[in-house]
């Protein structure tokens, strides 16, 4: 079987049938998934438009919530596109690409812990209860790239190969640091199932967060760049690519490219807020139900969220060597370092809390050799000298 | 049930491994090799391999093949046609070549399907299955050593040498906008 | 050649993070300022007597007509969106228009007729908006553009004190 049975309960609790009780789960997340997905089109203009001043979008409905609604409605009717040239399958097959992995990393995310109402128990609030969690979600990142890929390549269009190659060079690239960040909590909590990292973390009270602040900066980052959001968006680009990957695409294969990335967007905070901080957790307060765990859960993904349009309006992009200097000379060294710091303290049975003073004491050397900008203006001069 | 799926999965995984040698354009090759390696993961899970069937999915799929699709789109080998007109790559050539590297990674395969076959035989079969990561760690780091840092450093003199390949040093020209590699 | 001295970066520059996070702030103090969004349709621009909007012809309060049709904002007018056919009447005034047509996709509200106007007949007035579905709606007819001479009012003082200020002005030259 490749998904785990739902944990047995009492003998006194009364339980769904199992393929009813998925199917449940199943319409519920995907439910809450997409809706969010929606509601975030509607938040990343909002918030661009406080950041900017303005007051964004309110005239489709109260505080223009069916906005999203009309913009879907609006996809649906506009004419579908396929470029002259272009490479019909796989044009038509990028889209699905890019959107399905998104959604199903979403399967293995343990938004609550067993819920129960009355004599009713309906498991652990996750479709798939996966013992190697970290792993499939690791694998779907990997998959994710193939949707851009695909969808820049098959457009027959230089903007789009070129977002797309971009792209893919930057979600490989970063994935490896996002991964190896994941790593260190995987040690850390000693365990490859995303409820047990979790748990791990309510019991000790010792959310990833602080232990290990170097691992949370990094996987943040690498968040943003595995997403293709600001400042790492350099698949889309406007200014240097019109659109990038997805320039020739239109209607609901657009719209499928962008339900793709909101989805990831909202994957990424959950997969953050159960690494890092403790999943539903509450400081300070050891066994909570469910019902209080599924909105500090909401609350802490969410402010994930509100980070992703947050930087976008602060950050202006990198450049594609600032972006490759960074990932492969500045973040995946730390997350090396940091996982074998970590490995040391694990193995050695030290106290956790020694790792944020230990990342500090590696951070600031580090800083100090590599963080050093390069003398571009001399080396510009010698160069134009020499010409 | 399973067993329907299993013949399902593995009908797709064959006729997508065919593809990959039979299709004429590089793009539909590594795209069936993408359905083939899917198709592989999902046969694991299904026999209850669930760590083998994520590490299909990450490693080969998620990382390999998409350095192989990086190298086709780079070199914009959109079809044969353009192989085959490549002044340098002959078609018979080609095929020797591929004759000669299938046969020999075929034969290899025999070799260790049947070391295989002989070290599962002497491995105890541990208590809770096959599927526990601690045993599949327990035994890379201890039987298996050996072959386990072999194969690393294999990969990294791999990786060593393509550098050195692709990073040949050319006469650097420079311009009024600065330095421009030839 | 520029030679451009890049400034040497404090350590804590050099960390970046502690940058971003002051970005971070400088933008969420973004977000509580005073939105200068103006909701249109319900607020709409202040108009005065400077406003320039569009022309309008104006009518006195006995209801006859103030042009004559002597033709020179047609003449005047550079976009050439003026039309004027003109007829007798029995009025002491023995002229006025027949047909009288702004073409208001042409108009570009320069404001030259209402300059050359000699019977102040033609204002430009604080109307701003300008649609509809079709071009030949946009021809607008002399029953669309008559406006009371109240409703121009304004604007009529305004153009009367511009023009006794360059009188003035070339008579002390």
């Amino acid at each position: 079987m490749p998904v785990e049975a739902v944990t047995l309960a009492d003998t006194t609790t009364k339980e769904l049938p199992l393929l009813v009780l998925w199917l449940f789960k199943a319409g519920l997340i995907y439910g809450g998934l997409l809706g969010t997905a929606a509601l975030m089109t509607l938040a990343e203009r909002k918030v661009s438009a406080w950041i900017q001043y303005r007051i964004g979008p309110n005239r489709v409905g109260p505080w223009g919530l069916l906005q999203p609604l009309a913009d879907g409605v609006k996809f649906i009717f506009k004419e579908e596109v396929v470029p002259d040239g272009a490479n019909p399958l796989m044009f038509r097959l990028a889209p699905i690409l890019s959107a399905v992995p998104a959604m199903l990393a979403i399967a293995v995310i343990p938004f609550a812990g067993e819920v129960k109402i009355g004599d009713w128990s309906f498991g652990t609030l996750s479709i798939a209860n996966l013992d190697i969690s970290v792993l499939y979600v690791g694998a779907l990142t990997g998959l994710s790239v193939y949707g851009v890929i695909l969808g820049g390549w098959s457009s027959n269009s230089k903007y789009s190969l070129l977002g797309g190659l971009r792209a893919s060079a930057q979600m490989i690239s970063y994935e490896l640091t996002l991964l190896l960040a994941v790593l260190s909590v995987v040690l850390m909590n000693g365990s490859l199932d995303l409820r047990a990292i979790a748990a791990d973390q309510a019991s000790t009270g010792m959310w990833n967060a602080i232990v290990q602040p170097v691992a949370f900066v990094l996987f943040v980052i690498a968040m943003f760049a595995e997403t293709n959001r600001h400042p790492f968006d350099f698949a889309e680009c406007e200014p240097e690519l019109v659109g990038g990957f997805h320039t020739e695409y239109s209607s609901m294969k657009f719209a499928l490219f962008f339900l793709g990335e909101y989805c990831a967007m909202v994957v990424m905070a959950c997969l953050a807020t159960t690494f890092f901080l403790g999943g539903g957790a509450l400081p300070f307060i050891a066994e909570l139900a469910w019902y209080v765990e599924l909105p500090v859960f909401c609350a802490k993904a969410s402010s994930f969220l509100f980070l992703f349009l947050w930087v976008r309006w602060t950050l202006p992009r990198f450049r594609y060597d600032q972006l490759m200097t960074l990932g492969w000379q500045v973040m995946l060294p730390l997350a090396l370092v940091n996982l074998f710091v970590t490995g040391a303290v694990v193995a050695l049975g030290w106290h956790p809390l020694l790792m944020p003073l230990l990342a500090i004491a590696v951070l600031v050397p580090f800083a100090l050799l590599f963080g050093r900008p390069r003398p571009r203006s001399e080396s510009l001069t010698h160069e134009g000298a020499a010409g | 049930m399973a067993q329907l799926l299993f013949y399902l999965l593995s009908a797709a995984a064959i006729a997508f491994g065919f593809g990959v040698v039979a299709s004429k354009s590089p793009m539909k090759s590594v795209l069936s090799l993408l359905a083939t390696f899917v198709a592989l993961a999902m046969i694991y899970l299904l026999s209850g391999f669930q760590f083998l069937a994520a590490a299909q999915l990450l490693v080969y799929a998620g990382a390999i093949l998409v350095l192989f699709l990086f190298v086709i789109m780079l070199l914009n080998m959109s079809d044969l046609e353009t192989l085959a007109e490549h002044p340098t790559v002959s078609l018979g050539h080609t095929r020797v070549a591929i004759a000669t590297v299938s046969a020999g990674v075929l034969g290899l395969i025999a070799i260790l399907g049947a070391g295989a076959v002989q070290a599962s035989e002497s491995a105890a079969m541990p208590p809770d299955g096959y599927d526990k990561i601690e045993w599949i760690a327990a035994l890379l780091f201890s039987r298996y050593m050996v072959p386990f840092q072999a194969s690393a450093i294999l990969l990294l003199a791999t990786m060593i040498g393509v550098l050195v390949l692709a990073k040949r040093r050319r006469p650097v020209q420079t311009t009024e906008l600065g330095r421009v590699d030839a | 050649m520029v030679i451009v001295k890049r400034k040497e970066l404090s350590f804590w520059e050099r960390l970046y993070l502690p940058e971003v996070v002051r970005g971070l702030s400088v933008t969420m103090r973004a977000i509580f300022r005073r939105k200068i969004t103006r909701q249109y349709p319900e607020e709409p621009l202040a108009t005065n007597e400077v406003t320039r909007g569009q022309p309008r012809l104006a009518v006195n309060e006995d209801d006859t007509i103030r042009c004559v049709s002597c033709g020179l904002c047609e003449i005047a007018c550079p976009a050439y969106a003026i039309t004027i056919d003109g007829q007798e009447t029995d009025r002491f005034i023995e002229r006025e228009p027949e047909r009288f047509d702004i073409d208001m996709l042409r108009c570009i509200l320069c404001g030259f007729c209402e300059e050359a106007c000699p019977k102040d007949a033609i204002f430009m007035s604080e109307e701003l908006e300008l649609a509809d579905f079709s071009r030949e709606a946009l021809v607008y007819d002399i029953e669309k553009l008559k406006r009371p001479i109240s409703a121009l009012q304004r604007r009529s003082d305004y153009v009367y004190k511009l023009n006794d200020r360059w009188h003035s002005s070339s008579s002390t030259s």
